[in-house]
Protein backbone atom coordinates (compact mmCIF):
# COMPACT_ATOMS: atom_id res chain seq x y z
CA UNK A 1 0.00 0.00 0.00
CA UNK A 2 1.13 3.34 -0.62
CA UNK A 3 2.07 5.72 1.71
CA UNK A 4 1.38 8.89 -0.60
CA UNK A 5 -1.64 10.14 -1.98
CA UNK A 6 -1.37 8.07 -5.48
CA UNK A 7 -4.63 10.73 -6.79
CA UNK A 8 -4.21 14.25 -6.23
CA UNK A 9 -7.01 16.48 -4.64
CA UNK A 10 -9.62 18.69 -7.48
CA UNK A 11 -9.68 21.22 -4.58
CA UNK A 12 -6.98 24.25 -4.81
CA UNK A 13 -5.86 24.84 -1.54
CA UNK A 14 -6.70 21.21 -0.15
CA UNK A 15 -4.53 17.53 0.83
CA UNK A 16 -5.68 15.02 -1.27
CA UNK A 17 -8.26 13.48 1.38
CA UNK A 18 -11.69 11.14 0.38
CA UNK A 19 -13.69 14.25 -0.09
CA UNK A 20 -11.04 16.48 -2.46
CA UNK A 21 -10.05 13.13 -4.36
CA UNK A 22 -13.45 12.40 -4.71
CA UNK A 23 -13.93 15.46 -6.21
CA UNK A 24 -12.19 15.01 -9.17
CA UNK A 25 -15.60 12.93 -10.33
CA UNK A 26 -18.05 15.69 -9.15
CA UNK A 27 -21.18 13.83 -10.62
CA UNK A 28 -20.15 10.63 -8.21
CA UNK A 29 -18.95 13.00 -5.38
CA UNK A 30 -22.33 14.46 -5.32
CA UNK A 31 -24.28 11.05 -5.78
CA UNK A 32 -22.40 9.27 -2.87
CA UNK A 33 -22.89 12.64 -0.61
CA UNK A 34 -26.42 12.17 -1.03
CA UNK A 35 -26.75 8.27 -0.52
CA UNK A 36 -24.09 8.37 2.74
CA UNK A 37 -25.52 10.89 3.84
CA UNK A 38 -29.02 9.99 4.05
CA UNK A 39 -27.76 6.42 5.75
CA UNK A 40 -26.27 8.45 8.42
CA UNK A 41 -28.91 10.95 8.81
CA UNK A 42 -31.77 8.90 8.82
CA UNK A 43 -32.67 4.99 9.23
CA UNK A 44 -33.68 2.36 11.20
CA UNK A 45 -31.04 1.64 12.66
CA UNK A 46 -29.47 3.45 15.41
CA UNK A 47 -26.24 5.77 15.18
CA UNK A 48 -24.78 3.72 17.58
CA UNK A 49 -24.82 0.67 16.18
CA UNK A 50 -23.54 2.56 12.73
CA UNK A 51 -20.30 3.70 13.89
CA UNK A 52 -19.48 0.62 16.02
CA UNK A 53 -20.14 -1.59 12.74
CA UNK A 54 -17.84 1.59 10.73
CA UNK A 55 -15.28 1.19 13.48
CA UNK A 56 -14.74 -2.92 12.96
CA UNK A 57 -15.26 -2.65 9.42
CA UNK A 58 -12.26 -0.01 9.25
CA UNK A 59 -10.46 -2.38 11.56
CA UNK A 60 -10.58 -5.75 9.61
CA UNK A 61 -10.00 -3.83 6.68
CA UNK A 62 -6.72 -2.52 8.13
CA UNK A 63 -8.07 1.31 7.23
CA UNK A 64 -6.03 3.75 9.51
CA UNK A 65 -7.54 6.79 7.19
CA UNK B 1 -32.88 -19.18 -0.67
CA UNK B 2 -32.46 -15.24 0.75
CA UNK B 3 -32.59 -15.01 4.87
CA UNK B 4 -35.27 -13.10 4.28
CA UNK B 5 -37.62 -11.79 1.84
CA UNK B 6 -37.45 -8.68 -0.48
CA UNK B 7 -40.23 -6.94 -0.82
CA UNK B 8 -43.14 -6.90 -3.26
CA UNK B 9 -42.24 -4.96 -5.51
CA UNK B 10 -41.63 -5.80 -9.26
CA UNK B 11 -37.77 -5.78 -9.79
CA UNK B 12 -35.45 -7.43 -10.03
CA UNK B 13 -34.11 -9.39 -6.41
CA UNK B 14 -31.43 -7.62 -5.89
CA UNK B 15 -33.36 -4.52 -5.89
CA UNK B 16 -36.10 -6.13 -4.16
CA UNK B 17 -34.04 -6.70 -1.13
CA UNK B 18 -32.74 -3.17 -1.11
CA UNK B 19 -36.26 -1.57 -1.79
CA UNK B 20 -36.99 -2.42 1.87
CA UNK B 21 -35.17 1.06 2.27
CA UNK B 22 -37.07 3.16 -0.24
CA UNK B 23 -35.00 6.15 0.27
CA UNK B 24 -31.41 4.44 0.13
CA UNK B 25 -32.45 1.72 -2.97
CA UNK B 26 -33.50 5.00 -5.33
CA UNK B 27 -29.81 6.65 -4.20
CA UNK B 28 -28.14 3.68 -4.46
CA UNK B 29 -29.63 3.10 -7.96
CA UNK B 30 -28.61 7.15 -8.97
CA UNK B 31 -24.83 6.25 -7.50
CA UNK B 32 -24.62 3.27 -9.03
CA UNK B 33 -25.83 4.10 -12.24
CA UNK B 34 -23.86 7.34 -12.67
CA UNK B 35 -21.44 4.46 -14.79
CA UNK B 36 -23.82 3.94 -17.48
CA UNK B 37 -26.07 7.04 -17.26
CA UNK B 38 -23.33 8.76 -17.53
CA UNK B 39 -21.01 7.19 -19.50
CA UNK B 40 -17.85 7.95 -16.84
CA UNK B 41 -15.87 4.96 -18.70
CA UNK B 42 -16.38 2.92 -21.49
CA UNK B 43 -18.99 0.37 -21.50
CA UNK B 44 -16.61 -2.61 -21.67
CA UNK B 45 -13.99 -1.60 -19.72
CA UNK B 46 -16.54 -1.91 -16.72
CA UNK B 47 -18.10 -5.37 -17.91
CA UNK B 48 -15.05 -6.74 -17.76
CA UNK B 49 -14.02 -5.61 -14.25
CA UNK B 50 -17.41 -6.40 -13.19
CA UNK B 51 -17.06 -9.80 -14.48
CA UNK B 52 -14.02 -10.41 -12.80
CA UNK B 53 -14.44 -9.13 -9.57
CA UNK B 54 -17.83 -11.73 -9.79
CA UNK B 55 -15.57 -14.45 -10.56
CA UNK B 56 -13.35 -13.32 -7.69
CA UNK B 57 -16.21 -13.64 -5.53
CA UNK B 58 -17.35 -16.95 -7.37
CA UNK B 59 -20.70 -15.06 -7.22
CA UNK B 60 -23.06 -16.63 -9.58
CA UNK B 61 -26.24 -13.92 -9.14
CA UNK B 62 -23.78 -11.19 -10.29
CA UNK B 63 -22.32 -13.22 -13.15
CA UNK B 64 -25.97 -14.05 -14.48
CA UNK B 65 -26.32 -10.15 -15.34
CA UNK B 66 -24.45 -9.18 -19.13
CA UNK B 67 -24.52 -5.95 -20.08
CA UNK B 68 -24.97 -6.40 -23.93
CA UNK B 69 -24.41 -2.49 -24.38
CA UNK B 70 -20.35 -3.19 -23.80
CA UNK B 71 -20.48 -5.73 -26.67
CA UNK B 72 -17.77 -8.03 -25.15
CA UNK B 73 -17.49 -10.51 -27.97
CA UNK B 74 -17.98 -13.97 -26.07
CA UNK B 75 -14.48 -15.06 -26.79
CA UNK B 76 -13.26 -11.99 -24.71
CA UNK B 77 -15.45 -12.71 -22.27
CA UNK B 78 -14.70 -16.24 -21.82
CA UNK B 79 -10.97 -15.04 -21.86
CA UNK B 80 -11.64 -12.97 -18.58
CA UNK B 81 -10.40 -15.16 -16.09
CA UNK B 82 -7.27 -15.54 -17.62
CA UNK B 83 -6.57 -11.85 -18.36
CA UNK B 84 -3.11 -12.36 -17.22
CA UNK B 85 -2.03 -15.00 -19.99
CA UNK B 86 -4.20 -13.56 -22.78
CA UNK B 87 -3.52 -11.51 -25.59
CA UNK B 88 -7.41 -10.74 -26.21
CA UNK B 89 -7.06 -7.15 -23.80
CA UNK B 90 -5.18 -4.13 -24.46
CA UNK B 91 -2.89 -2.45 -22.46
CA UNK B 92 -5.25 -0.07 -20.55
CA UNK B 93 -7.50 -2.89 -19.88
CA UNK B 94 -4.89 -5.01 -18.23
CA UNK B 95 -3.84 -1.84 -16.34
CA UNK B 96 -7.70 -1.86 -15.11
CA UNK B 97 -7.75 -5.61 -14.71
CA UNK B 98 -4.43 -5.20 -12.00
CA UNK B 99 -5.95 -3.80 -10.06
CA UNK B 100 -9.54 -5.15 -10.23
CA UNK B 101 -7.62 -8.58 -9.70
CA UNK B 102 -6.55 -7.44 -6.11
CA UNK B 103 -9.54 -5.15 -5.19
CA UNK B 104 -11.74 -8.00 -3.38
CA UNK B 105 -8.68 -9.52 -1.10
CA UNK B 106 -5.37 -8.24 -1.79
CA UNK B 107 -6.11 -4.54 -1.82
CA UNK B 108 -3.42 -3.76 0.45
CA UNK B 109 -1.05 -5.35 -2.07
CA UNK B 110 -1.96 -2.92 -4.56
CA UNK B 111 1.53 -1.87 -5.87
CA UNK B 112 2.84 1.70 -6.59
CA UNK B 113 4.07 0.20 -10.48
CA UNK B 114 0.62 -1.30 -10.52
CA UNK B 115 -0.71 2.32 -10.01
CA UNK B 116 1.44 4.03 -12.24
CA UNK B 117 0.62 1.60 -15.14
CA UNK B 118 -2.73 2.82 -14.60
CA UNK B 119 -1.89 6.24 -14.67
CA UNK B 120 -0.17 5.82 -17.82
CA UNK B 121 -3.48 4.90 -19.46
CA UNK B 122 -6.26 6.68 -17.52
CA UNK B 123 -6.15 10.77 -16.24
CA UNK B 124 -6.97 11.31 -12.66
CA UNK B 125 -10.58 11.79 -13.23
CA UNK B 126 -11.46 8.34 -15.12
CA UNK B 127 -8.95 6.64 -12.10
CA UNK B 128 -11.12 8.32 -9.52
CA UNK B 129 -14.01 6.68 -11.69
CA UNK B 130 -12.61 3.32 -12.04
CA UNK B 131 -11.88 2.90 -8.50
CA UNK B 132 -15.09 3.85 -7.18
CA UNK B 133 -16.90 1.39 -10.12
CA UNK B 134 -14.35 -1.78 -8.24
CA UNK B 135 -15.26 -0.80 -4.71
CA UNK B 136 -19.35 -0.82 -6.17
CA UNK B 137 -18.95 -4.06 -7.64
CA UNK B 138 -17.09 -5.96 -4.75
CA UNK B 139 -20.01 -4.49 -2.96
CA UNK B 140 -22.86 -6.15 -4.79
CA UNK B 141 -21.31 -9.35 -4.62
CA UNK B 142 -20.88 -8.73 -1.05
CA UNK B 143 -24.64 -7.95 -0.31
CA UNK B 144 -25.33 -10.46 -2.65
CA UNK B 145 -23.57 -13.50 -0.63
CA UNK B 146 -24.40 -12.05 2.85
CA UNK B 147 -28.09 -12.15 2.09
CA UNK B 148 -28.39 -15.16 -0.33
CA UNK B 149 -29.98 -13.43 -3.01
CA UNK B 150 -30.90 -15.30 -6.29
CA UNK B 151 -29.69 -14.29 -9.36
CA UNK B 152 -31.64 -14.47 -12.67
CA UNK B 153 -30.37 -14.66 -15.99
CA UNK B 154 -30.47 -10.58 -17.52
CA UNK B 155 -28.81 -8.97 -20.63
CA UNK B 156 -29.18 -5.86 -19.53
CA UNK B 157 -27.81 -2.58 -18.31
CA UNK B 158 -26.34 -3.88 -14.73
CA UNK B 159 -27.23 -0.13 -13.04
CA UNK B 160 -29.79 3.04 -14.05
CA UNK B 161 -31.22 5.73 -12.07
CA UNK B 162 -34.25 5.28 -14.37
CA UNK B 163 -34.24 1.55 -14.29
CA UNK B 164 -34.30 -1.54 -12.65
CA UNK B 165 -31.07 -2.49 -10.19
CA UNK B 166 -29.76 -5.83 -11.47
Amino acid sequence: MSTNPRVQSAIPGQPAHFGSVMAQQPLLLGRFGELYGTFWSKGVVDHRTKEVARMRNARVTDCGF
Amino acid sequence: MAWFPGTTIEAPAFERWLAHRPELNTLYKRFYGTFWDDALLPRSLLEMCRVRIAQLHDCDAELLVSDPLAELEPPKREAIPLWEHSESFSPAERAALAIAEKFPWAHHSISDEEHAELANHFDERQIVALTVALALFDANCRLRLVFDLEGVAAETTPGSAAGPLH
